[in-house]
């Protein structure tokens, strides 16, 4: 008997134990950040956090644009989250996601350039990631292909079956394709150009790192992904060229913001001054193609991998507000023209 | 109390059995029902407040939606018929033939279910993409991805669950049927087409009605390996994630319940003239040699089992390679996971996964055995409702949970974004099979045990018990480990219900996938299987200490 209760008080206390452990309420001290920044970018910039703000708990979940965007949503009658950091602005600027924002002059956004951020001040984007082809230059070789330079180039029937991009519906990166596609050609040309493609696409594929993924390890010849996966991966020695399309590269920002219904915003202002800060603008040479803190110069693996010194001369310069407007309309015209 | 004098009012035995019922039926209720219902209500939201049919009208004017759901019904049907045959002569082989290796075969046919989905699509990549180890090294340009990707990936992913259950089936078998068939100058054919297959029908009809759900509902192989081939699952996926569209992802979901609810009616219609086929005094069927036989099963284990080898081997392989196809040189790296928060997940996985086969176990035999026992409308809902898990995709699952308790109207929501909320749905997610093992062996022990039991005085505790509990025991640690596996190996499911402090090793897994690190999701993989497998080690231990006789197939 004696054995029973004593196990049983044990079963309580680990319980009671356990719940307390995982109490899903913020503490004083802790922040909760949603970001669909890159993994390893993540891990890198919270040590430096971590360091330069001693007494924050900062705890980070990382997903890709469109499952970040359906979760924000699904949780808005009650967000778990702090910050939003580094997420597409295209889907910032939806008015649902706008209305949970407050706004907040972070220390150092008086430098950024208007584009970079929001009028309200309800986010800013103190990097941005742009549209580049990742080639396999060892199955461009085998196959006997020439180096594509434009996304015209992409219409010889030579690359048939050989090109793989990110379908929009699910990839943050397949839309900004082709918004900047079809702002770029105006939409009836745009459309005309995008059907032609589709004879050679070999798939449309879900998220937007795995067309360079796929790429680099052979599986295609030509990948439309974006710049830092191209980079890294050449970094990490594939036989990979980036190509930056001559018509302009496609690029998206990426955007901070503060949730209104934060519980710790004291915390939470010091890390969006933290993103903006030197130590941080230091990281953001190592990763991104583009920075919009001024006076930071890019890295070394950009400089290899083909990126420009000025990076504006070979953007296409997208009207972010005209992409997020047209969102709904662009996609379901996609699929009913090109969805297989 | 006196003898013979006994009060008028309920009897205790129907009181326990109401006390079980209430005790599966409530949560049942809470964590399942509730949820669901409310993403079908959300199926009839229209914008903020209104209701009506617009979301269904939208999604069926588009030519799209028709060729999503004709991809699935195909895939579908296809997948259902190949693997329950590949099930049903490999269960043969294992429970009817003499041939050597049976525990090995049975460990290997099982090792799909021992990681995320993700592995058998990433392993048929390696192995057969188009710049995979097969077209490399013949110069061929096989294309995988599309429908025959899927379809591979299918298989090997529904293969082991469909042997599972037949497997079951065919385990317990009385050997005078067949001696009174031969006796009777019954042929081979004859013997096998009835005295055989009446035996497993129930298991048969089991094994394809979850076949067909598992494989209709699947998110993981099309989503790595399906190219432009999209099903229903992925569509859902599609408006959801990239579409940010709730309500269209719902109505998705609820004609997804069709195909499966129609399966499901008709596997219960069948289901209902199947008697209790297991005599009381069971004398075991031995399998004769039979050399003939016996090779032609060995062959055909080795073949199967060799295939499915080679998908989990590749994966293993380039688990510990410095630069998949380009540098196939040693090392550790992939598995110093530098992001994703390192091991923690994996920890996580392992306690979520614990208390999953726990619950599960006493959610799923309580549900089954209330079931078998007794018969009235509550009961049917329950039986309905415990099977209705199995045509619910994990993200629709996932989903709901969000939609249910990030509610804060509701007291539950204190236990989102803990490990308990991982815990339940997981739990929920795989309750169908759980219950139709469950079920299947509780089919099996005749209610003369019972009856017998009774009338020897004892009541219905005692008897569940002495008599009930000891021949289930196998069956019940299959079914925990069933659960332990499949939370481990969770996917779909829980994507939108892990936190920054709460997170799983399959959403590791996908992660570090999408992230382009291949050979670190390989890796993590990789040790999931390692956690599985140490996991059935423990257990046959256990089991071997404690000398509990088993049939089971896990152990």
């Amino acid at each position: 008997m004696c054995e029973i209760s004593t196990f049983r008080k044990r079963l309580f206390a680990i319980i009671l134990g356990v719940m307390l452990f995982v109490n899903p309420l913020a503490n004083a001290g802790e922040i909760t950040i949603y970001s669909s920044l890159e993994d390893d970018e993540i891990a890198d910039f919270l040590k430096v956090a971590r360091k330069d703000l001693p007494g924050v708990k900062i705890n980070v979940l990382r997903l890709s644009t469109g499952d970040l965007g359906a979760r924000i949503l699904a949780e808005k009658e009650s967000p778990k989250h702090d910050i939003i950091w580094g997420w597409a602005a295209t889907n910032m600027i939806n008015p649902e996601i706008m209305a949970m924002l407050e706004p907040y002059q972070a220390k150092g956004s008086e430098q950024l350039a208007d584009k970079f951020k929001d009028p309200g001040n309800k986010w800013f984007a103190a990097t941005g990631y742009m549209a580049a082809f990742c080639v396999n230059t060892d199955r461009l070789q085998k196959k006997g292909l020439p180096m594509p330079t434009s996304w015209e180039d992409l219409l010889d029937p030579a690359y048939k079956g050989e090109l793989i991009m990110p379908n929009p519906n699910s990839s943050g990166t397949g839309y900004l394709q082709i918004a900047s596609i079809l702002q770029s050609r105006g939409e009836e040309k745009g459309w005309e150009y995008l059907e032609a493609l589709d004879a050679n696409m070999g798939q449309y594929i879900k998220s937007g790192s795995k067309p360079c993924k796929l790429t680099r390890a052979g599986e295609y010849s030509v990948g439309a992904s974006f710049a830092f996966i191209a980079m890294k991966s050449i970094k990490e020695g594939y036989p990979l060229k980036m190509v930056i399309p001559s018509e302009g590269a496609g690029f998206e920002l990426e955007a901070t913001a503060l949730m209104a219904s934060s519980k710790n915003k004291e915390d939470a202002k010091k890390f969006l001054d933290w993103t903006l800060s030197p130590a941080a603008a230091e990281l953001y040479a190592k990763f991104k193609a583009i920075i919009s803190v001024p006076g930071v110069e890019p890295a070394p693996e950009a400089k290899a991998a083909g990126l420009p010194a000025d990076v504006s001369k070979v953007l296409f310069d997208l009207d972010f507000a005209e992409s997020a407007k047209n969102r709904a309309r662009i996609l379901k015209t996609w699929r009913e023209k090109l969805e297989r | 109390m006196p003898a013979g004098i006994k009060k008028p009012g309920i009897h205790p035995d129907k009181l326990l059995l109401g006390i079980i019922g209430l005790c599966v039926i409530v949560p049942l209720i809470l964590f399942l029902v509730f949820p669901i219902v409310i993403v079908f209500l959300k199926s009839f939201q229209v914008g903020d407040g209104n209701w009506g049919l617009a979301n269904y009208t939208t999604t069926m004017v588009e030519k799209h939606f028709w060729v999503v759901v004709w991809n699935s019904l195909w895939l579908t049907v296809n997948v259902t018929v190949v693997s329950v045959l590949l099930g049903f002569v490999f269960a043969y082989a294992i429970q009817r033939s003499q041939m050597p290796g049976k525990r090995i075969f049975t460990i290997v046919a099982m090792l799909p279910m021992f990681a995320p989905s993700l592995l058998q699509a990433l392993g048929l990549v390696f192995l057969l993409g188009r710049n995979g180890i097969i077209n490399r090294w013949l110069g061929l340009d096989i294309e995988i991805y599309g429908f025959w990707g899927v379809f591979i990936a299918d298989v090997i992913y529904a293969f082991p669950q469909a042997f599972m259950i037949l497997s079951a089936a065919f385990a317990v078998a009385d050997s005078r049927p067949y001696e009174a068939a031969r006796m009777l100058g019954a042929n081979k054919r004859q013997i096998f087409f009835d005295v055989t297959l009446p035996g497993i029908k129930f298991g048969l009809i089991s094994s394809i009605f979850l076949v067909f759900t598992i494989t209709i509902t699947d998110f993981g192989n099309p989503m790595v390996i399906g190219g432009n081939f999209s099903v229903l699952a992925t569509e859902i996926y599609n408006q959801v994630s990239g579409q940010m569209n709730f309500n269209l992802g719902s109505v998705i979901s609820i004609i997804l319940l069709i195909p499966v609810v129609i399966a499901f009616a008709i596997e219960r219609f069948a289901g209902r003239k199947q008697e209790a086929f297991i005599p009381d005094n069971v004398n075991p069927l031995v399998p004769k040699k039979n050399a003939m036989l016996d090779t032609c099963m060995f062959t055909y284990s080795s073949i199967l089992c060799g295939i499915i080898v080679l998908v989990v081997a590749i994966v293993v392989y380039a688990s510990f390679v410095k630069l998949w196809p380009y540098n196939m040189s040693f090392t550790l790296n992939n598995y110093k996971f530098d992001s994703q928060g390192g091991y923690d997940p994996l920890i996580t996985s392992v306690i979520v996964s614990l208390m999953a086969a726990f619950i599960g176990v006493v959610l799923v035999f309580g549900s089954a055995y209330v079931v078998n026992k007794s018969k009235n409308v509550i009961v049917d809902l329950l039986n309905f409702f415990s099977i209705l898990p199995a045509a619910i995709p994990g993200m629709v699952l996932g989903l709901a949970y969000i939609f249910f308790f990030n509610d804060p109207s509701n007291p539950l929501n204190i236990l989102y974004g803990t490990v308990f909320i991982l815990t339940i749905n997981s739990v929920y997610h795989y309750f169908a099979q759980g219950f139709l093992t469950a079920s299947t062996s509780l089919q099996q022990i005749s209610s003369n045990f019972d009856e017998t039991s009774a009338c020897l005085g004892a009541n219905l505790f005692t008897t569940i018990k002495r008599v009930t509990l000891p021949i289930l025991l196998p069956s019940i640690l299959s079914v925990a480990v069933f659960f332990f596996m499949r939370t481990m190996v969770t996917l779909a499911a829980v994507i939108f219900l892990v936190s920054p402090s709460v997170n799983l090793a399959a959403v590791s897994v996908m992660l570090l996938d999408d992230a382009g690190n291949t050979t670190q999701a390989a890796a993590y993989s990789t040790l999931i299987i390692l956690v599985v497998l140490i996991a059935l080690l423990f257990l046959n231990l256990v089991l071997k200490l404690f000398k509990v006789k088993t049939k089971s197939l896990i152990s």
